[in-house]
């Protein structure tokens, strides 16, 4: 088991980086799976090791949720971007003048891109990522199903990373 | 460019599905087929990955007017004044080996005046400079500093360090690491020079680099640079910065680095040496984190992550394939 963790540690980490949004907390959440797989010891696993992987991890990853009731996966991906925790207390290092600008520019590219898209995609884009709707809230909203809002995400990520360095 | 259109197209494919909620064991495994299937596909995933990203930190830094911190309850803004606090924290987090301190050169270094700062296996120093400067410096390293009316100049010796330049346009800052020469006005990057190798990865600001008398590389907030001493090329990617700088934390964060820079690493933080008895187990490649806390532990925790064996001794721990 342990073995089959250091050929999928990797991976894993991609699948929870893009669940959590953030890098940072999913490799922490894959060092918390070392630790459930250690315990394991010796222990052969019948069957589908790998999907056991997945199923651990996603259930460190449910339990984390839950126990931080979080104020929105927006506020939380600015907060680990940005935050540094050190004991109990956070310190921020506030952005700079220039990163700001730079983001401005590289926003403003994206909003110029984004009229280009037929109406749908840009509608999905912004709901998803400018403001902070899930995949399943965009669907409602749009009334459309949620493998359409995949596509529509998709197909605007596609058209933005032609236009942006 | 080896990763194709039809490459980074799948792979944001991916990226979208495994944001949405509905993630399954078959995407896992279907995922996880891919990207095993080509060095390539595990690429241009990583690149579509970065790029998301930096589009959700420009939303967020474009509404943020630059003075203002978000509102959040016990966020304490990391100004200078309160670096040397928050670094000594960070520093007690690490380990206890690793001593943290903050060293004010107490006669200046203007004037062309040459100060050298050093630190020892498992020893770590933030520096403050007088221009505000701060310098973080990783184990096992050195570097000199000399500040002259119209530059400031550092060389790194064999050294791993974090700048956080104090912004003067008027005296630009110019880092020696080898034949690479970095230059900046004001940012925030760090620079590794270890074993022939030079790398520079920036945190916020811009960055020339410029490896070998080559032509000068801009970097920008979320750019890398790699670099062999004596050769003429280097290796521009996309990098997360919090992983380059994870030894600020305790935390060293490998993506498919060889056993031999691990081992490396660790030569500087513990005095007992830890030795690779093969050249088998030295090309083996890891990615993963590891925490540091004490020598026996990460090394035991590198035998979970690598098919290698361990032997212990009173004066060295030798590492070898299994």
């Amino acid at each position: 088991m342990m073995r089959l963790y250091g050929e999928k540690r990797a991976n894993l980490a991609r699948v929870f980086a893009a669940r959590l949004r953030s890098v940072a907390e999913a490799e922490d959440l894959i060092q918390d799976l070392f630790l459930k797989v250690q315990a394991l010891g010796d222990l052969e696993v019948e069957g589908d090791g790998s999907a056991l992987l997945f199923r651990m991890a996603n259930n460190l990853m449910l339990d984390r949720l839950r126990s931080q009731a979080r104020a929105g996966a927006r506020d939380e991906g600015w907060r680990s971007l940005q935050v540094t925790t050190l004991g109990d207390q956070q310190t921020i290092d506030a952005p700079s003048a220039e990163d700001v600008v730079t983001s401005r520019q590289r926003l403003k590219v994206m909003m110029a891109t984004l009229e280009t898209l037929p109406a749908p995609i840009a509608r999905a884009f912004t709901l998803h990522k400018l403001q902070g709707l899930s995949h399943a809230e965009t669907a409602a909203q749009m009334g459309v199903s949620r493998s359409s809002i995949e596509k529509h995400v998709s197909a605007a990520l596609k058209a933005l990373i032609a236009k942006l360095p | 460019m080896t990763r194709s259109q039809a490459d980074i197209e799948t792979a944001i494919g991916w990226l979208v599905r495994l944001q949405g909620e509905a993630a399954t064991e078959s995407d896992w495994h279907a995922f996880d087929a891919w990207l095993t299937a080509s060095l390539v596909h595990a690429e241009a995933y990583d690149a579509a990955q970065a790029f998301d990203q930096r589009l959700d930190l420009d939303a967020r830094l474009a509404e943020h007017a630059p003075a203002a911190a978000p509102a959040t309850d016990n966020v304490v803004p990391l100004r200078q004044s309160h670096r040397a606090w928050a670094w000594s924290a960070g520093a007690a987090i690490a380990a206890a080996l690793v001593a943290g301190a903050v060293l004010v050169p107490a006669s200046g270094v203007m004037g062309g005046q040459e100060t050298t700062y050093s630190t020892g296996v498992g020893e770590r120093k933030t520096i403050a400079l007088d221009d505000g400067t701060r310098i973080e410096l990783n184990a096992a390293s050195s570097l000199t500093v000399r500040f002259e009316r119209k530059t400031r100049h550092v060389a790194l010796g064999d050294a791993q360090a974090f700048f956080d330049v104090a912004k003067d346009p008027k005296r630009p800052f110019l880092i020696e690491a080898g034949d690479t020469q970095v230059r900046v006005v004001g940012t925030a990057f760090d620079v590794r020079h270890r074993d022939g190798q030079v790398a520079v990865a920036v945190q916020r600001g811009e960055v020339e680099v410029r490896p070998a008398d080559a032509n000068p590389f801009r970097l920008r907030p979320g750019q890398g640079l790699s670099h062999a001493e004596g050769q003429a090329d280097a290796r521009l990617a996309t990098v997360a910065i919090e992983e380059v700088s994870g030894w600020r934390q305790g935390r060293l964060i490998y993506r498919d680095q060889p056993l031999s820079q691990v081992v490396g690493d660790l030569n500087r933080l513990f005095p007992r040496p830890v030795k690779l008895a093969d050249a088998k187990a030295a090309d083996m490649r890891l990615s993963g984190v590891l925490i540091v806390d004490e020598q026996d532990a990460m090394v035991g925790r590198l035998s979970h992550l690598l098919p290698v064996r361990t032997t212990t001794t009173k004066d060295a721990i030798v590492i070898r394939a299994r």
